[in-house]
């Protein structure tokens, strides 16, 4: 911490957020609100003459709540920078009639009331984002008493209780009677791997946490009893099987089994938790002084503000999706920002650590090489073709299109560096006025044809996004999961790219069955496209009901990188609808499709003549 | 360049016995043999090692290749190395085309030859057609402002900002606290170390 | 906010009441066959 703040190549913002970002890999613009401390930070030598002062007292967060702080504070002795602020929604202010003492108390002059927000306007080549997360809070949940109960606190306020930093400087005592509790129970896995309560996904830190604050009491008070109650005890980590030995060695109790209820002795403030032990199927009340409940890990609450402003998206569990979770767990999806730490999965304080060198290593071989390659995939406007309807800057998952102005004659322009090549406004644009390098509509529609020239019945036309859907593919060949031969992939690099056009004359060519894959929603690597592609989906099955067309002939699936099964039982389902479709139907709808396209050549005609 | 006659190359490649053990890729070769532009067909043991790919370079410069269509493998493995391939050949990289016959075709119709060969024809058929249509592209290059943007002053943030710092760049260390060291600030001991977190 | 609708899938023919939020996609998943192609069936105005 104390290198972060006096390194000659790093300004440290603290008490700042990040108000706006715009730009792309290499060129980000950045705004950030350094908020005002009232007490000038580089002034300020943390002498504490103001806080004997401070008449307002609020609880200490810092501290969990178990002491108090006043208004002008400091979170912590160590922190950095070593500056004093002050808590302006306690504060009582600087009228001689209300207060001010503190301005009166600082000899150095350090405190300003008039201090201002700052705007600080930065240029930079990459972002690491290293966010963090949140600790569950168990209020949610009644059956281990932590709203009704003193003597039930939570991991991270055990961690202030055990600390000789902490309100008791160290000595260990509960909540009720401030005596050392002799017999302490550890609750797992509190908001983690459960459908009912917080998250269904292992929070990664809190069985090896339990385990060090379990020897950590056998190091201070050998004679206090601790049972820890668990599902599965997961240490899995280099050196941790061995502290879990130790804990077990020390006469640590783990019982398996999550206490179905805990109750309070009213008289001794005692709690009484029973627990079925499933190593032997008995159900037992065990008594206790202390619970402590080992709570999990979880997104920040501001999460989505955070990925709005850099256009990130999350994965299911709702911290941030990787580039690819296991070959580029470091990157983002869009290019130039890295993750680190837990603000893309839970995880340990050694595992943060690599994960941000490793951001650090990324983020190095941008700025070192100065300057980065396009792959040729982005999309190209022809501004001859526009007509100014700004569709393509809106559906732009990466803000990539500038929006145009019909009035000033301004047309939309794409920031080659910006596009991530995903085709989902060349599919919106109804002047076809972009075109995407690479993915061409004439390259696309020349691959359908191909397939469909010959044995026409017998095939299936199934597009597919390279991350997910076509992935998905291959893992059922790795697999050599089994399916029919009727299917022909064509591969485009996102789902957004199937513009309703190649849909429409893969039926004109005679095709019984077209299948549109992609991403799952929460694993698009174009951030929000797919959603682009479900609406065009729902557009075209009407357009096809409209026209006579069953709309049962366009399948739409949403496949994963990782579901090789689900494709080979996607593919194994479409064979069996494709039997079904006759030839006289295909016929039917290729005559349809003719009409309907002989209509709309008329109807531009008509137009081009009347304009 | 636009005028340009078509010439187009196919490389059929067994893959051992992983293409060749399901579809007839002889039969491949000659069907590709037959369609519009094509100039070459050449079928390779592996056509991704070395000797593969000297008989694409080979083939380029002896019968003037201007698109070349390898018929291996998922783009996903070898687009990248069959790219390097054809540039180092002085074809424009973006005028090569795959057609998957391992992943897609051989690995996943292992009980129907006949039918695994005929859609491994459709394949090929299919990315020659694109190949025809395809344009060479060049790839563009942005500058990169030499500074970073670390977000979030906690344990990962703080080792970030500071890497990037030794190793000589610019880095804003930006945190919404009032101090650094997040959630860790907070902690007592550490596993697995049981040592202190400040 | 969210309103229910009625959805139809185009893989199995399973006709169902979900939860829908008008202009917000959202991916669907047949509860039948699990399948992806499910369809917003809108009420006939005429009657």
């Amino acid at each position: 911490m104390m290198d972060a703040g006096r390194h000659q190549n790093l300004t440290l913002l603290a008490y700042s957020e990040v108000e706006h970002v715009t730009g792309y890999i290499g060129n980000f613009n950045v705004k950030i609100r350094k908020k005002a401390r009232y007490v000038n930070e580089d002034e300020c030598t943390a002498c504490a003459d103001c806080v004997e002062s401070c008449p307002v007292s609020v609880p200490d967060e810092y501290q969990q709540g178990f002491s108090s702080r006043k208004a002008i504070y400091i979170q912590l002795p160590q922190a950095v920078p070593s500056a004093y602020l002050i808590d302006m929604d306690n504060c009582l202010g600087n009228n001689p009639i209300a207060c001010g003492k503190c301005k009166d108390a600082c000899e150095k002059e350090c405190i300003d009331f008039d201090m201002q927000d700052e705007i600080i306007d930065i240029e930079v080549g990459a972002i690491i984002v290293a966010a963090g997360m949140d600790v569950y809070d168990p209020s949610e949940m009644d059956e281990f008493g932590y709203r009704s109960y003193e003597n039930v606190i939570t991991s991270m306020e055990f961690e202030r209780l055990i600390c000789a930093g902490g309100p008791t400087e160290g000595h260990f005592v509960r909540p009720t009677d401030y005596k050392l509790p002799k017999r302490i129970s550890f609750i797992q896995c509190v908001g983690s791997r459960s459908s009912k309560n917080g998250n269904k996904y292992c929070s990664n830190i809190c069985c090896m946490n339990t385990i060090k604050d379990t020897l950590l009491l056998k190091d201070h008070y050998p004679d206090v009893q601790s049972k820890v109650f668990y599902i599965d005890i997961r240490a899995f980590g280099k050196g941790f099987e061995d502290l879990f030995m130790r804990s077990k060695e020390s006469g640590v109790q783990y019982i398996r089994g999550i206490p179905g209820d805990v109750w309070e002795d009213p008289k001794t403030k005692n709690l009484l938790l029973s627990v079925e032990d499933t190593t032997i199927g008995k159900v037992q009340v065990h008594e206790s002084d202390l619970v402590v409940l080992s709570v999990g890990v979880e997104p920040r609450k501001d999460m989505k503000k955070l990925q709005h402003l850099l256009t990130l998206s999350n994965s299911v569990d709702g911290f941030l999706l990787e580039s690819h979770p296991k070959l580029k767990p470091v990157d983002a999806p869009t290019r130039g920002i890295f993750y680190a730490g837990c603000v893309e999965s839970p995880k340990d304080i050694k595992d943060s650590v690599t994960q941000a060198s490793a951001a650090a290593a990324r983020a190095s071989i941008i700025l070192n090489a100065g300057k980065v390659e396009i792959e040729a995939i982005t999309a190209i406007i022809d501004t001859d073709k526009c007509n100014y309807c700004g569709v393509c800057a809106r559906v732009c998952p990466y803000n990539a299109i500038t929006a145009p102005d019909r009035k000033s004659g301004v047309y939309p322009t794409i920031i080659q560096a910006a596009c991530a090549g995903c085709g989902t406004c060349a599919s919106e644009c109804v002047q076809d006025a972009i075109t995407m390098r690479h993915f061409k509509d004439d390259q696309i529609i020349a691959q359908v044809d191909a397939i469909l020239e010959e044995n026409n019945m017998d095939k299936i036309v199934a597009f597919a996004c390279n991350w997910c859907s076509y992935a998905g593919g291959d893992l059922a060949g790795t697999s050599r999961l089994q399916y029919p031969t009727n299917v022909r992939l064509i591969r485009t690099m996102c789902s957004g790219r199937v513009d309703e056009k190649f849909i429409i004359h893969a039926f004109k060519k005679g095709a019984p069955l077209v299948l549109l894959s992609g991403c799952h929603f929460a694993d698009c690597h174009y951030i929000s496209a797919v959603t682009w592609t479900q609406r065009r989906v729902e557009r075209l099955w009407n357009k096809l009901e409209r026209l006579g067309i069953r709309p049962e002939r366009l399948q739409l699936e949403w496949i994963s990188a990782a579901e090789g099964q689900k494709f080979a039982k996607v593919m194994r389902e479409l064979e069996e609808m494709r039997k079904k479709v006759t030839d006289k139907e295909v016929k039917e709808t290729m005559e349809i499709l003719a009409k309907d396209e002989e209509k709309a050549k008329a109807k531009k005609a008509k137009q081009a003549a009347a304009g | 360049m636009e005028d340009e006659k078509l010439r187009i190359g196919v490389f059929v490649c067994d893959c051992g016995l992983n293409i060749a053990g399901t579809v007839d890729c002889e039969a491949v070769a000659k069907f590709a043999e037959t369609l519009d532009d094509v100039e070459a067909v050449v079928r390779n043991k592996y056509t991704c090692a070395d000797p593969g790919q000297n008989e694409i370079k080979k083939a380029i410069a002896e019968h003037k290749l201007n698109r070349v269509v390898v018929a291996s493998c998922t783009p996903k493995i070898h687009e990248p190395t069959f790219r390097q391939c054809v540039a180092d050949a002085g074809l424009n990289p973006y005028l090569f085309e795959m057609a998957n016959l391992r992943e897609q075709c051989s690995w996943v119709h292992q009980d129907e030859k006949e039918k695994a060969t005929e859609k491994a024809k459709d394949l090929v058929k299919s990315a020659v057609a694109r190949s025809r249509v395809l344009e060479p592209q060049i790839e563009s290059e942005v500058a990169v402002t030499k500074a970073a943007l670390v977000i979030g002053g906690g344990m990962a943030g703080i080792q970030a900002a500071l890497d990037l710092a030794d190793a000589g760049h610019k880095v804003y260390l930006v945190e919404k606290e009032p101090s650094i060291g997040g959630i860790m600030a907070a902690l007592d001991k550490t596993y697995p170390t049981m040592d202190c977190s400040i | 906010m969210a309103e229910k609708a009625k959805f139809k899938c185009l893989r199995c023919g399973h006709e169902y009441e979900d939860k829908y939020t008008p202009k917000v996609p959202q991916e669907r998943t047949c509860p039948k066959c699990l399948s992806n192609s499910v369809r917003r069936i809108e009420e006939k105005r005429k009657a």
